[in-house]
């Protein structure tokens, strides 16, 4: 709660600040100062990254199915071994995802093997469904707190930070490795970005 | 480190990224657990930490917390866990070499669904493969230890 009361004040303030937990750097424009256009640029970038393999495979519908897509696959299918992750959305009706990916902070450093991060394995919640859903509908659920977890802007904000003091979905989605290709940008740029969508109060393509 | 298996404590001396498949086999011999891709595909080298299956293959022992249980642990030739059992009610191996893990990942399913369909053997059960092919007998010993430790 601490630090979601200080990621508000810095949006209201406008400052720059290095967070020693997650070592990014918190660049907030002053009030005002972001346009609707502005906004709608950064939303790009954003779309950029949660449209990515990376991102929408665990992103999926009440199916509860993880995908496997991406350059790294030869087509689009579930996640092999007739995996199903319940409604748990972790598995627990029948195989956990941390059965095979262990939570661990360390790199991925090997090809093909099941991925980690220093998060527990799961699906995203159904409601944050990206996996082939367009833009704007990724967009309007973002921004909507009865589908994004609860989140005001200063939240969304937060979430990027947290999962980067975690190393969590989100740092890995850049830093995937071992082969896989990584969601465009970076952790720092993602932040930037999305507190400028926030700046801008979060506007969505027509 | 000191990492704690078939309720034995022990000091290993090992790099924290080595997997726990590798301590288990090359420094404590316990080489019930198998090596069969190490990269979370076969199940080959399935035991518990805290109850829960996980692939010891992919699994760095410096991340390890809880208690860890391998094939050794879970039963022994005089008192047989119910799931190993009805594996040989069922004569459901044939060359052997994945049974362990299947034994171990089946185990933990029961302690959590002691009543499972067919459909939640087939969707835990398939990330075990088994090159000989003895699927239906795996099933059918699962569906054995189930009833077993249901008291039926």
């Amino acid at each position: 709660m601490r630090r979601l009361i200080t990621v508000t004040g810095l949006l209201l303030s406008g400052a720059a600040l290095a967070s020693d937990g997650h070592g990014l750097v918190i660049k907030t424009p002053p009030v005002g100062s972001v346009s609707r256009t502005d906004g709608l640029q950064a939303w790009e970038k954003i779309h950029a990254v949660v449209s990515h393999p990376r991102c929408v495979n665990c992103h999926t519908d009440e199916q509860n199915l993880p995908m496997w897509s991406g350059p790294e696959y030869a087509d689009v299918r579930p996640h092999g071994m007739n995996i199903h992750a319940g409604e748990s959305r972790i598995g627990a009706e029948t195989l956990t995802c941390q059965t095979c990916h262990v939570t661990s902070t360390r790199p991925n450093t090997v090809p093909r093997a099941a991925p980690h991060t220093g998060m527990e394995w799961r699906l995203a919640p159904a409601e944050f469904l990206w996996f082939g859903v367009d833009g704007r509908t990724i967009c309007e659920q973002i921004r909507d707190p009865e589908r994004n977890g609860g989140r005001d802007g200063a939240g969304l904000v937060e979430h990027i930070t947290h999962d980067a003091e975690k190393k969590g979905f989100i740092t890995w989605g850049f830093d995937p490795g071992a082969g896989r290709e990584p969601a465009p940008g970076g952790m720092q740029a993602h932040l930037d970005d999305m507190i400028v969508w926030v700046a801008a109060e979060m506007p969505c393509p027509e | 480190m000191k990492i704690t298996v078939n309720g034995e404590m022990h000091d290993v001396a090992v790099a924290p990224d080595m997997p726990l498949l590798w301590v288990l086999r090359d420094e404590l011999k316990l080489t019930g657990t198998k090596y069969g891709c190490g990269i979370a595909q076969c199940g080959a080298c399935t035991v518990h930490i805290d109850g829960v299956a996980v692939r010891s293959c992919q699994m760095p022992v410096g991340d390890l917390e809880g208690e860890v249980t391998t094939i050794e642990g879970l039963g022994q030739p005089q008192v047989l866990h119910a799931v190993q059992a009805a594996w040989v009610e069922h004569q459901v191996a044939q060359c052997g070499y994945c049974q362990s893990g299947q034994i171990m990942a089946a185990a933990s399913f029961l302690d959590t669904n002691p009543d499972p369909t067919d459909a939640d053997i087939d969707r835990v059960m398939s990330a075990n493969l088994c090159r000989c092919g003895t699927y239906p007998r795996i099933r059918e010993a699962v569906k054995t230890a189930a009833a077993s430790l249901r008291g039926a």
